[in-house]
């Protein structure tokens, strides 16, 4: 194995191992989070390696028991795969770190989120479709069990919701695999996609809907978003964190990867539907968190406007399309990640960190969110010409300004009005915040949305790799050409 | 052959669908393991080959390399069923809980539940309230879960 090689199986291999030895040990205890932040920080820390060394010379591949290529089960690592990881480990890093400064009540807790995170990096770096569905059920199901964090009663109720849909989800997804490997008789990513460019559309497009009807689910886009509101808003707030910011991504990065570089053709061929989908969402995403009071229920339904961003994007496809997908996807679960943990935890500081999350997602300039929303404004106007485009154009700028009212709304609710009038106590006890949280997690949520905010000042490393990342899937990836 | 196997996997689907979409709360967990074995059995049949072994099949000459079903779908069907039966057992342990907690397994009540608890959603955070059983639940029960989670008991 060649040194790169070592590195891809690096965060996956030191996750996955603490993850098993730390479920032994009491997660209650400072130390014990501690150990999974520092896993999770070595697994980062191999990523930024690995995002370096791909985006440079180009994916890594290592074949599991050094098989020939197309025999053994792949793993391979490029730069839309790594871009991914990079940002999903981040978020769950910042979200591990916070609850280990307010305090881990749980003594499985550490060891579920780093079994979330192993899931996450080797589903985003696998080249094989089953192994994809595996680590996909390894991260769906410790998010289950962390979905119930903290017992309370509507917690285990999110839970129970959740694991359900979801479940039917992965099953869905399970069917569209096996119904890949039938057509194709291969796994392997790069060989299903010359196999199937050669198929008749039919039985590929029916296969194709399956797979992204499970993806839809997983992003909770508009008529498969129905569980999404009962999940985000109980959950304690770093499990939040990590579902939205975090376990999301699956959604769009399985959009991209099977959408995008294996099915291009089907997707083609769904484009007004993808198409019709995201503007739902977005329209129906931004007017349900417009008539929400509290700050995680108006955040839980942006989420599912949010993701219709990424769908147009991918539906408008081509070299801007896809750039525009990937920053959007890469930005909104920075921007979740943020505006989740700070809803958690109260003030000066976090409040800060609030607003800049919160006006990010509405896309105000300074933050990191303006180049989302810029990119796919630019995909809009350069992808789509004539009316559709002009469609598309006054769509977005609607969902810009109905973000930035629900942003601006919570802002002053949570922040700019004064506490307690005493006239209405029922009212008041819905606008009081949650707990000061101890210092040092006020200081990690300012952090993370000086990430945001500086992404957004020095936004080049962020377009560069996501152009990397469209590169991969328009230069075939592991298909031939589009 | 191929008919036959369609229609058990779209019947027991059907039935996991149907039984999905009830109330009771062990329905809908009896309902996503029928779904999930409907999964398991459409992957094995999609490497059906006339109901042949699945292992090679050596003879005295040497290798026939006739007639083998597909090996890769069964070893597939194999971890989707044991990916499965896990997350049965987790949505019971879920459901268990709720039942627990309260006293009931039918999820009208359960809603109901929900809806009085969104009023009081804002409060939740309050650590107080953290280290204080629910009130429907029964001492004994608690202690139990106190026990196995290795949560320290009052």
């Amino acid at each position: 194995m060649s040194a790169e090689q070592i590195l891809l199986t690096l965060p996956v291999g030191v996750t996955w191992v603490l993850a098993v030895s730390l479920a032994l040990l009491d997660g209650r205890r400072w130390w014990v989070g501690s150990i999974a932040a520092l896993g999770l920080a070595v697994s980062l820390v191999s990523l930024f390696v690995l995002a370096f060394i791909v985006v440079r010379d180009g994916p890594v591949t290592l074949v599991a028991g050094g098989w020939e290529e197309g025999v053994g089960i792949a793993f391979r690592a490029d730069a839309l795969g790594v871009t991914f990881a990079l940002v999903s480990v981040t978020v769950i890093l910042a979200a591990m770190l916070y609850e280990v400064f307010v305090g881990v009540r749980w003594r499985a807790f550490p060891s579920l989120v780093l079994f979330v995170a192993a899931g996450l990096s080797g589903l985003f770096m696998t080249g094989d479709v089953f192994n994809f569905y595996v680590f996909f059920e390894i991260s769906m199901s410790a998010s289950f069990i962390l979905t119930g964090y903290r017992e309370e009663d509507y917690q285990v109720r999110g839970a129970f919701i959740f694991a359900v849909v979801n479940l039917l989800g992965s099953v869905i997804f399970l069917i569209g695999i096996a119904a890949l490997y039938t057509v194709t008789g291969s796994l392997d990513m790069q060989v299903i996609a010359e196999r199937t460019a050669l198929l008749e559309t039919g039985s590929v497009l029916v296969i194709a809907a399956v797979i992204f009807a499970a993806f839809f689910l997983k992003l909770g886009l508009f008529p498969f978003h129905f569980w999404l509101p009962a999940v985000y808003v109980g959950s304690h707030a770093s499990v939040a964190a990590i579902l939205s910011g975090a376990l999301a991504n699956i959604g769009s990065y399985g959009l991209l990867r099977f959408g995008a570089d294996l099915l291009p053709r089907e997707l083609g061929i769904g484009t007004v539907v993808v198409m019709v989908l995201g503007a739902a969402s977005i329209i129906y995403g931004a007017l349900q968190a417009v008539s929400r009071r509290d700050a995680s229920e108006v955040m839980a339904y942006s989420a599912i406007g949010q993701v219709g961003y990424i769908l147009l994007a991918l539906a408008i496809g081509g070299p801007v399309g896809y750039t525009a997908a990937v920053l959007y996807s890469v930005v909104n679960s920075l921007n979740k990640g943020v505006v989740f943990l700070a809803a958690g935890i109260r003030g000066p500081l976090v409040g800060a960190a609030f607003v800049i999350g919160a006006f990010s997602i509405a896309g105000v300039p300074p933050a990191a969110g303006f180049l989302g929303k810029l990119a796919v404004f630019k995909a809009a106007i350069e992808g789509q010409g004539g009316l559709v485009g002009a469609g598309l154009v006054l769509l977005v700028f609607l969902g810009g300004a109905f973000s930035f009212l629900y942003s601006f709304q919570i802002y002053q609710r949570k922040y700019v009005r004064p506490g307690s009038s005493g006239k209405h106590p029922e009212r008041d006890a819905d606008l009081v915040p949650t707990k000061l949280g101890p210092p040092a997690a006020r200081y990690l949520v300012f952090g993370l949305a000086l990430v945001l905010l500086g992404l957004g000042l020095y936004p080049e490393p962020l377009v560069a790799v996501s152009q990397a990342a469209a590169d991969v899937i328009l230069s075939g990836g592991y298909g031939g050409a589009p | 052959m191929n008919l036959l196997t369609a229609l058990v996997v779209a019947v027991i689907f059907a039935s996991g669908t149907f039984l999905l979409l009830q109330r009771d709360l062990t329905r809908v967990v009896v309902g996503i393991i029928l779904i999930s074995n409907a999964a398991a059995l459409f992957i094995v049949s999609s490497g059906l080959l006339r109901g042949e072994a699945a292992i090679y099949p050596l003879d005295e000459s040497g290798l026939t390399g006739q007639g083998i079903a597909d090996p890769l779908v069964q070893a597939m069907a194999l971890t989707a069923l044991v990916i499965g039966f896990a997350l049965a057992a987790l949505i019971l342990v879920f459901v268990y809980r709720l039942f627990a907690s309260q006293g009931t397994m039918d999820l009208e009540e359960v809603a109901e539940a929900e809806l009085r608890d969104a009023r009081s959603l804002d409060l939740a955070d309050d650590p107080e309230r953290e280290e204080l059983p629910s009130e429907e639940q029964d001492d004994e029960s608690y202690e139990a879960d106190a026990e196995r989670e290795g949560r320290t008991p009052r």
